[in-house]
């Protein structure tokens, strides 16, 4: 339901990350949201029938707090000259990698 | 029930009038605060308690707004005595509760609030100085360390600034004496904490002064120009007439709680000076080092930081916002400032990336002017950086790698040609070198190339990739191991069990066999075998390497397992696959310690190896160590806070009959079960131990064997490595004070004994002297 969907997202450890440039690598995403906490966790977002990057991510932290830091600080800079947008994401679950290319 | 929310709403717009005060308006602060003193007198028979307390919190939350709320307090005082009374009892009340609970910035703040309500005849100028000589007699307690006396003597002499024209106008022996105390206790203090404090080793161009003495030579020379200062605004002079009219309080007797082993106190810090007036030609003059102003600019930019520091944006905005922007060089005085907290020591207040993005967002703020300062201040950063603080030299190469990774990778890299002539050791070419592997890291390694002058080819980083040994390419073809090791990819390849692999790697020979009796620990031709090939196949993203060693973590426990050796050939054998490829190497480190592949341990014993002696000196190998650290540290909070709560929710519920839904939840933990968590906090807390006394250990070794050698061959001990490796022997006591000085005591009598070498041993004093 929407207030569960909330709940979840208040308690989330996770981001989702768009704008990404389709050259942006994993190692990348990991050297700059390792700069606001430990990150747990990157799932890249893939062309459905590619299989290769398709500007999104999602970036899961340790903690809730490491995540609002990355919210705070790094959402709205750039990487590889573009714009990253972070989100809160209820929690990656497999096959939403798989964007629509 | 109607009444009620009446009332509420009352006090809730008291509140935002109040809080609001001081605000932009179209009408004058003085006619503003007229306006709400007679508002307030009307409300305060009804809304007396509910009005004290927004007062006395703005007082010591909004401290830039202090002469704004001490003359409100003084016109609501010429009203109403009565409530004046009240106003400073309750303002003791929270000094002492401050004092008590260690609240320094507060009762900072509350004197400073005192001393102001002098200038509006509330309070009376002789309980003021009784109270700021109660606040110097802690110089006299012999049995309580320097920081206590220093948080106290800081306190009165940063209120000084706003009293000290008055005392002087009407106290002025009373005011020398008071100096003269202060005079004598800042001779005697001792600076033993000093040089570990310190962002530059070096007096040139700016002295790099100890806080007190800054703040003292600042009151002295406040005190030359006849206490005029420029900075502070003083609505209450507009109203003389009325204020001199009322009445004085005294503020209450106040005892000073004795010192307790369990208080920490202000930390000690040396003021950070980038910048004087030259370095500013155009628009208005930087006020100098000494001037009170400097003082007080900088302390209001700080409280802005930290105030906003959450929301960028309106973090860039209020400081660009400044109230006396145009008396001021202020994108100067904002970057100093920033750069004051990103090498604050030992660790700065917020994340790096605060700053970072706090950076970013001033220069998008004003683009004409902000990139153009920051990019002299980088000039000078570097023009300095001889002799930087290696903590500092870090932050400074991330910080700024990830500046400009925001700005396209532009900058003026022509100026620092020369840097290619030098020794890569030296730390101007070393500088160059992390930025640009760092820089590599945000982007990749064709662009860093592209970016930067051909004469820093040198600099470049190599491509990362993998060497595989067992390649079949390149290997020899006697290379032992080979064919299992093409085995062993055709089986993980296949989706292979572990059972399988086992069964591939269980055909090697062990090379430490030398009878049929002897069973060696570990087969290091096997581990060889397997790190190389699942680090091979796996060699196309983090994801795929992490995924293979979490696959096969029955491999590595049953090849590996506690063994020492084994767990320093799986480190070598991953670094010799990945020695192009630093970011991997410190990813796949941090995956061995998550999985408990290989010990905290021996992480810190693999990087002081012979091994890895070529590699010492570069930053990336601290990350790792630091990473290593800060893991073992977290492992132990985790475990003395879980104890901690298991004690409190079983002593709680002894005491309260009533439990609530969630401790019924939540059984109450037996003693049995509380124990079995102290002795796994027990073990942690040994291994914690062991970990800092491994390192440590390791430094003196290597440092002892250096200075020794350095001596019989008649060659200067002072070298470039040295200095690196000192600087991170002081990394380590700076970045983890507070968990090495637990263990303060046995470092002193085992390791930092007083035969050991002085340069050595100096590292130690100086994180001892911290907090003494």
């Amino acid at each position: 339901s929407r207030a569960d969907q909330e709940r979840m997202l208040h308690l989330s450890t996770t981001l989702y990350v768009g704008n990404l440039s389709f050259y942006t690598t994993e190692e990348q995403l990991y050297e700059l949201f390792g700069r606001a906490g430990d990150v747990k966790k990157i799932v890249m977002g893939l062309d459905k029938f590619k299989k290769t990057p398709c500007g999104f991510c999602f970036v899961e932290y340790f903690t809730r707090d490491d995540a609002e830091m990355c919210m705070r600080f790094i959402n709205g800079t750039r990487l590889d000259d573009r714009i990253v947008r972070t989100d809160w994401d209820a929690g990656f679950v497999e096959g939403r990698q798989y964007g629509r290319g | 029930k109607r009444r009620r929310t009446d009332a509420v709403e009352i006090e809730d717009r008291l509140e935002s009038l109040i809080i609001r005060v001081g605000e932009k308006s179209t009408s004058s602060l003085e006619s503003n605060l007229e306006g709400l003193a007679s508002v307030l007198e009307a409300d305060i028979n009804n809304y007396k308690g509910k009005i004290l307390k927004i007062l006395s919190d703005c007082a010591v939350k909004m401290p830039e707004k202090t002469t704004i709320y001490t003359t409100l307090v003084g016109l609501l005082n010429a009203k109403n005595y009565n409530f004046g009374g009240e106003f400073v009892d309750m303002m003791a009340r929270k000094l002492k509760e401050a004092v008590k609970a260690c609240m320094w910035k507060t009762a900072r703040y509350v004197l400073r609030f005192f001393a102001d309500l002098v200038n509006c005849h509330v309070i009376s100028t002789n309980s003021l100085l009784q109270l700021l000589h109660t606040f110097l007699d802690t110089a006299r307690d012999d049995n309580s360390p320097q920081v206590r006396s220093d948080t106290y003597v800081y306190a009165v002499l940063s209120c000084l600034p706003w009293v000290g024209r008055e005392l002087y106008e009407k106290k002025e022996q009373d005011l020398e004496r008071l100096l003269k105390h202060i005079e004598i206790y800042v001779r005697k203090r001792s600076r033993k904490h000093m040089p570990g404090l310190r962002v530059w080793r070096s007096d040139r161009p700016h002295p790099q002064e100890e806080y007190l003495d800054c703040l003292w030579a600042q009151i002295c020379k406040l005190r030359s120009d006849n206490w005029q200062e420029k900075h502070i605004a003083r609505p209450y002079v507009a109203f003389d007439s009325i204020l001199c009219e009322a009445l004085q309080h005294n503020i209450p007797q106040i005892t000073l709680p004795p010192h307790h082993s369990d208080n920490t106190y202000t930390f000690p810090w040396v003021v950070f000076r980038l910048f004087d007036y030259t370095d500013c030609p155009e628009g208005p003059v930087l006020p100098g080092a000494h001037s009170i102003e400097r003082y007080l600019i900088e302390e209001h930019l700080h409280n802005i930081i930290k105030e906003y520091h959450l929301e960028r944006k309106q973090c860039a905005a209020v400081l660009l916002d400044f109230p006396l922007k145009h008396k001021i060089p202020l994108e100067y005085m904002i970057v100093e400032v920033v750069m004051a907290e990103l090498f604050h020591l030992p660790v700065p207040r917020y994340l790096e990336i605060c700053y970072g993005s706090l950076l970013i967002e001033l220069c998008k703020l004003q683009p004409a002017t902000m990139p153009q300062v920051l990019a002299q201040a980088v000039e000078l950063l570097f023009d300095r950086i001889d002799t930087m603080n290696v903590c500092c030299f870090d932050r400074f190469v991330n910080w700024f790698a990830y500046h400009l990774s925001n700005f396209q990778f532009k900058w003026s890299w022509d100026d620092w040609l020369e840097a290619a002539q030098l020794d890569p050791m030296h730390p101007r070419a070393k500088f160059i070198i992390e930025v640009l592997l760092k820089a590599m890291r945000l982007s990749y390694r064709q662009r860093i190339a592209e970016v930067v002058p051909e004469q820093f080819d040198c600099f470049v980083p190599l491509k990362p990739e993998p060497v595989y040994k067992f390649s079949i390419d390149t290997a020899d073809a006697d290379l032992p191991g080979l064919d299992t090791a093409q085995r062993l990819e055709s089986v993980v390849r296949a989706k292979g069990s572990t059972a399988e692999v086992l069964q591939v790697l269980a055909e090697l020979p062990n090379p430490l066999r030398e009878n049929e009796d002897s069973e060696p620990t570990h087969n290091p031709l096997q581990i060889q075998v397997f790190v190389q090939t699942l680090l091979h196949l796996g060699s196309k993203s983090f994801s795929h390497a992490f995924a293979g060693i979490s696959k096969f973590l029955k491999v590595f426990e049953s090849t590996v397992g506690n063994n020492e050796e084994g767990q320093l050939i799986v480190l070598r054998e991953m670094h010799d696959v990945w020695s192009t490829h630093q970011q991997m190497v410190v990813m796949l480190c941090d995956k061995f310690l998550r999985t408990q592949i290989v010990s905290c341990a021996t992480m810190a014993n693999w990087i002081f190896s012979k091994e890895m002696t070529s590699e010492f000196t570069k930053n990336y190998i601290w990350e790792i160590l630091h990473g290593t650290i800060r893991k073992m540290n977290k492992h132990v909070a985790k475990l003395q806070r879980e104890v901690n709560e298991a004690r409190e929710r079983r002593t709680g519920n002894e005491s309260d009959d009533s439990s609530s839904d969630d401790e019924e939840q939540r059984p109450r933990p037996s003693e049995e079960e509380i124990e079995r968590m102290e002795e796994k906090l027990e073990t942690a807390q040994a291994d914690q131990k062991n970990l800092f006394l491994i390192i440590f250990q390791r430094f003196i070794m290597i440092l002892s064997e250096h200075l020794v050698r350095c001596d019989t061959d008649g060659r200067d001990f002072n070298t470039h490595w040295y200095r690196w490796t000192i600087g991170r022997l002081h990394q380590i006591f700076m970045m983890h004070n507070t968990q090495v000085e637990r263990y303060s005591q046995t470092l002193s009598t085992l390791l930092f004994t007083q035969d050991l070498e002085p340069h050595i041993l100096d590292a130690f004093n100086q994180f001892v002297a911290l907090r003494s």
